[in-house]
């Protein structure tokens, strides 16, 4: 138990590390370019902004609020020290709404839609990929290859494809938001609920067709594997039933598939996003969208740092339920 | 004489590999085992023995095909059955096997009383889980193994520790049949005679019926079973009493094996089956004549043309060997040459 | 090499990825008998696949009177509802039999033929006045396609008299147009541009592949080989890299530079230097597992230098790795590239398209939105087609190289 505690300690700890590294990249990428980054910014949002005092009292605020006068390093303390206070800084392009407040608008939507969708594709996948590995036939040579068509698609392109053919040309679902147009804001009614659930549908399939093909091919040839173990004969000689034998098969092909869900997660949550922004879906991916378009600085640098957060706290929870109920890895760790 | 618990007649199986080709790796075994006694057989790796093993359970697939003979238990013809019910009625309850490799041998992910559970329920679909937890607790505790290992999973367990808890769950419905293939080849010293002396208790506390023991280390067999088969070519050469096998062996291949060794004892190591020059013939083309002819030092033309029979002889026909020499000579040829070893 | 040849040449998946991959390089070669250039304004925004014949030039050619009939493309000039009102009115006022209805309806002439014997304006029936004034409309409009025998266009000396049963071989029209794809929001031709599009995504794909390759590649190799501190700092940066998604570095970096410095070169080294952490992950541990064999023991007493032994002995044993790599890599690449122009990120250009570009103009055109598929739907395609057949080759190699997972 004490080695089992200590590994998990350090992966906790390098984890932390990971977290320290990714906010200074978030932090320090833009700024290693050539350039001022207030002034560009400044250059090239003073177009299209037709207020420019209201434009300069921004950036005013910005460079004072965020040290931009002072050296790198500075700027980086202030700018963690702010993060703690949930300060993000003020949008440039929905001013006079802060950061923060736009975040808090955005990431339930899209942790609703993304996690569910994540979780369904791979128990689908999962299922597609042990029925094709124990049936063969007409699984192995046609369903499973389509779904891998499917996931070859980039999520926004099927996103697209299912607007016209679903939405407008069949009328089937509605072709946009994450609402009624009716409702101004979210409101605490059934009718609101019903509304979310009718736009939700769309996003939500698209996301979980495409990762259904990755994670069938993967659960395949692990339950192809583990059906030739020496357990399965030794179950069989103890005169088990087969249907009970698969059972194990793919309880224990399965297991290992814990972790191709958080590299799904890590690989397929930019297409994800951006299909987002195509169905707007009033989620991060979609104001990310927003935030590129109007050059409006803080606001894309907080969703950047917002999605990688999410994506490391996904990590660790699958590593650590992985090792919590998968028993190999429990007694792997206890021998190391 | 006892009741035969386990009688195979003349079973031949073949392995049909991936291209096609039939390879007859058991080819005509015929043998016996009476209640409470034990068989060890042993050969070289190849010769037909875990195949053998499995060839006895009565339940086959893929690679492994039934071709002919009959595997009685008990009275009972299983060799012609359905297979499903040599699965419910007869594997694990009639029938058990023990494989060789134990080490892979338990669900890694599953506690060992759940495994359990689904063994029992196979032929005691009734059962409940309070009444199994209480047999299994019990039959661990007096096999050596300690009940808290009934709530680890096999991953957890040492080597040793699992080949234990294999034999324990492969007997813990007490069958009349007991086939181990090598039970204790992979393991060091301890664990080894651990694992030989917790067989020898499970037969005389009578949890096993009677048991066929397959290793590639003859000196094992010595202390663990009643009768010996030496097995080449995917047929037996020789058999008899343990005794008989050790200090009288007939056989060229068998003599060959044996003569070696003078002192057998309990976990003498190193003494494979590999001695005698050569390598045994392809099975997918059995020779027409003696298997064994190729590297027989007292082969004869004839040897490489004529198939020998099984010669019996003895007190209940109990001694068996394959060979066109006669029993005379062949002592009489051994003699001489251990006067010549002697002399010189 | 001949037998490793023959042998990924008789797996099904990587023959049938190859085909596929073929067929789409050989689309990239379309822009070069087009007789457009990929981004030349053709139409006015959105125009639907088909040939565009123009009216002018038709009237003028030489036309040849023809017996044919032909369809009087009711379906063109009624819409279904007015055709069904028009079949009501057969019905119920004009005595006709709804079996003899219904098999008019499947041919236009004959429809014609049974409205225009049963209905006249003069049939007295019982209805409201505004349903009358309606199917008076109708026969008006049934008399403008029946009744008159010519049709006069333009004034004076230069009315040209077009007779109902005059025909043009479309051969003989000089000026018409054939839009296999139609048009995008620009107005250029979508074929065309996808076509071109598709070849510069391939350049950016293998560009970006083969700079995540190399740098995986090295990454992979020294630390798998070298061992000791080189390994467990480049390990440390690999595993930050996998769990940090690459998407956020991705649009971190492309954001910062300038719209006019995002060539399409500099935004397939952005995704190439994004890219590498799995490659090179995977590349450490077939080194690791080279590290200790003979022939790499033995160079290392024959006292060969560190660079020489990676080239000569551990190189070659990973190299169909490496290929296999490098494939996936491509498919990424390009994958990597329109998620990038989706968010407005991707290269700056004015001469090509890339497949990406494409997509976000249809997108901000909501050509989706408008039923408008011509524009999305065959890059959408053309996207799935190429990143598909990189996996199966990817999978084919897998199971040439990897016996043990042919099954």
């Amino acid at each position: 138990m004490k080695g089992f505690a200590k590994y998990y300690g350090k992966r906790l700890v390098w984890y932390l590390v990971t977290l320290v590294i990714a906010v200074f990249l978030n932090f320090m990428l833009p700024r290693l370019m050539p350039g001022d980054p207030i002034s560009q910014l400044v250059s090239s949002a003073a177009a299209g902004v037709t207020d420019m005092n209201a434009y300069q009292k921004i950036v005013d605020q910005y460079t004072k609020e965020f040290g931009m006068d002072k050296p790198l390093i500075q700027q980086f303390f202030i700018y963690v020290g702010n993060l703690f206070k949930g300060n993000l800084g003020v949008s440039f392009a929905q001013y006079p709404k802060t950061v923060s407040t736009i975040i808090k608008e955005s990431i339930g939507w899209t942790l609703a839609l993304q996690i569910p969708a994540m979780i369904v594709g791979w128990i689908l996948g999962n299922v597609l990929g042990a029925v094709a590995a124990y049936i063969r036939k007409g699984w192995d040579k046609a369903v499973l290859p389509f779904f891998l068509f499917i996931s070859n698609t980039p999520a926004f392109g099927l996103a697209l494809v299912f607007v016209t053919y679903l939405a407008v040309k069949a009328g089937w679902f509605p072709v946009g938001r994450g609402y009624g147009s009716q409702f101004a804001a979210p409101v605490a009614s059934w009718e609101f609920v019903a509304s979310v659930l009718k736009h939700y549908q769309l996003p939500f399939w698209t996301m979980v067709l495409i990762s259904i093909g990755g994670q069938a091919i993967g659960m395949r040839s692990m339950s192809i594997y583990e059906l030739n173990t020496d357990y399965v004969k030794y179950s069989r000689f103890l005169g088990i039933k087969d249907r009970k034998i698969v059972m194990y098969v793919f309880r224990n092909a399965m297991l290992p598939q814990i972790t191709g869900l958080a590299m799904a997660l890590g690989s397929s949550v930019g297409g994800n996003l951006v299909a987002e922004s195509i169905y707007s879906y009033p989620g991060i991916g979609s104001q990310m969208l927003k935030a590129i378009s109007a050059r409006d600085y803080p606001t894309l640098s907080a969703c950047t740092l917002m999605i990688t957060i999410m994506v490391l706290i996904a990590n660790v929870v699958v590593e650590f339920l992985y090792a919590v109920i998968d028993p190999r890895i429990k007694a792997a760790q206890q021998d190391g | 004489m006892g009741k035969a618990m386990l009688e195979v007649r003349n079973l031949r199986t073949k392995y049909v590999t991936r291209l096609g080709e039939d390879v007859y790796s058991v080819d005509g075994v015929s043998l016996k085992i009476e209640e409470g006694k034990s068989l060890g057989v042993a050969g070289e790796s190849g010769c037909g023995k875990s195949t053998l093993a499995l060839s006895m359970m009565g339940y086959y697939f893929p690679p492994l095909h039934y071709i002919s003979g009959d595997i009685i238990i008990d009275g009972q013809n299983i060799s012609g059955m359905d297979p499903d019910k040599v699965r419910t009625s007869v594997l694990g309850k009639e029938i058990a096997y023990i494989p060789q490799a134990a080490m892979n041998a338990l669900n890694p992910t599953m506690k060992i009383i759940r495994f359990l559970e689904d063994v029992i329920h196979v032929h005691e679909p009734k059962a409940t889980k309070a009444e199994i937890r209480e047999r299994a607790e019990e039959r661990f505790i007096s096999v050596g193994l300690g009940k808290e290992v009934l709530d680890r999973h096999a991953v957890e367990l040492s080597g040793g520790m699992k080949q234990r808890t294999v034999i324990a769950v492969s007997t813990i419905l007490s069958p009349k049949v007991l086939i181990a293939d090598e039970p204790s080849s992979a393991l060091d010293v301890t664990s080894q005679k651990l694992v030989i002396k917790m067989m020898r208790e499970m037969m005389e506390k009578g949890y096993i019926g009677s048991m066929m023991f397959i290793t590639h280390e003859l000196p094992l067999l010595y202390n663990v079973t009643d009768d010996i088969a030496v097995m080449y070519a995917g047929q037996f050469v020789e058999y008899g009493s343990a005794k008989e096998m050790v200090f009288d062996p007939l056989h060229p291949y068998s003599h060959g094996l044996m003569g070696s060794i003078l002192v057998p004892e309990e976990g003498t190591r190193g003494m494979n089956l590999t001695a005698i020059p050569g390598t045994p013939p392809n099975l997918k083309r059995p020779p027409k004549g003696c298997r064994f002819a190729e590297r027989c030092k007292y082969a004869t033309v004839e040897c490489s043309y004529v198939a020998p029979i099984e010669k019996k002889f003895g007190e209940n026909e109990t001694r068996m060997y394959r060979c066109l020499k006669d029993e005379p000579w062949l002592r009489k040829t051994y003699e001489e040459e251990q006067g010549g070893a002697s002399n010189e | 090499m001949k037998q490793i040849l023959r042998n990924i040449f008789h797996s099904p998946r990587f023959v049938v990825g190859f085909v596929i991959f073929c067929i789409v390089l050989l689309l990239s070669f379309y822009p070069m008998i087009s007789i457009f250039t990929p981004m030349e304004i053709v139409g006015s925004g959105f125009h639907a696949p088909g040939t565009y014949v123009n009216i002018k030039s038709t009237i003028q050619s030489r036309s040849e009177e023809l017996k044919y009939v032909g369809a009087a493309g009711l379906a063109n000039q009624f819409t279904a509802e007015e055709l069904g009102k028009m079949q009501e009115w057969l019905v119920k006022y004009g005595g006709v039999d709804q079996t003899v209805v219904d098999e008019a309806a499947e041919n236009d002439n004959a429809f014609l033929e049974l409205w225009t014997s049963t209905y006249s304006d003069d049939v007295q029936y019982k209805a409201t006045q505004a349903y009358k004034r309606e199917i008076q409309k109708y026969n008006k409009q049934i008399l403008r396609i029946t009744a008159t025998d010519t049709l006069e266009i333009g004034e004076g000396d230069s009315t040209i008299t077009v007779k109902s049963n005059q025909f043009v071989n479309v051969k003989n029209i000089s000026n018409k147009v054939t839009l296999p794809l139609g048009t995008d929001n620009f107005g250029a031709d979508v074929l065309t541009k996808l076509t071109s599009a598709i070849g510069v995504s391939l350049k950016m794909g293998v560009m970006a592949g083969a700079i995540a390759t190399a740098i995986g590649l090295t990454i992979g190799l020294l630390a798998g080989f070298l061992g000791g501190w080189v390994d467990n700092i480049l390990t440390f940066f690999t595993n930050l890299f996998t769990v940090i998604p690459s998407f956020v570095i991705l649009v971190l970096i492309a954001n910062s530079i300038s719209q006019a410095g995002r060539s399409p070169a500099m935004v397939s080294l952005i995704i190439g230097i994004t890219a590498w952490p799995w490659t090179a992950r995977s590349v450490r541990s077939q080194v690791i597992s080279l590290r200790n064999r003979d022939h790499v023991n033995l160079s290392k007493l024959s006292g060969h230098s560190t660079a020489r032994i990676i080239i000569q002995d551990v190189l070659p044993y990973i190299l169909s790795y490496v290929i296999m790599a490098l494939i996936l890599q491509i498919g990424s690449g390009i994958l990597g590239e329109a998620q990038l122009s989706m968010l407005g990120l991707g290269p700056s250009t004015t001469t090509t398209a890339t497949l990406g570009l494409m997509m976000n103009w249809a997108n901000t055109f909501s050509a989706a939105q408008n039923g408008q598929w011509w524009a999305f739907v065959p890059v959408v395609l053309a996207i799935t087609l190429i990143s598909y057949s990189m996996n199966l080759m990817n999978t084919g190699l897998d199971q040439v190289f990897n016996p043990q997972l042919r099954d």
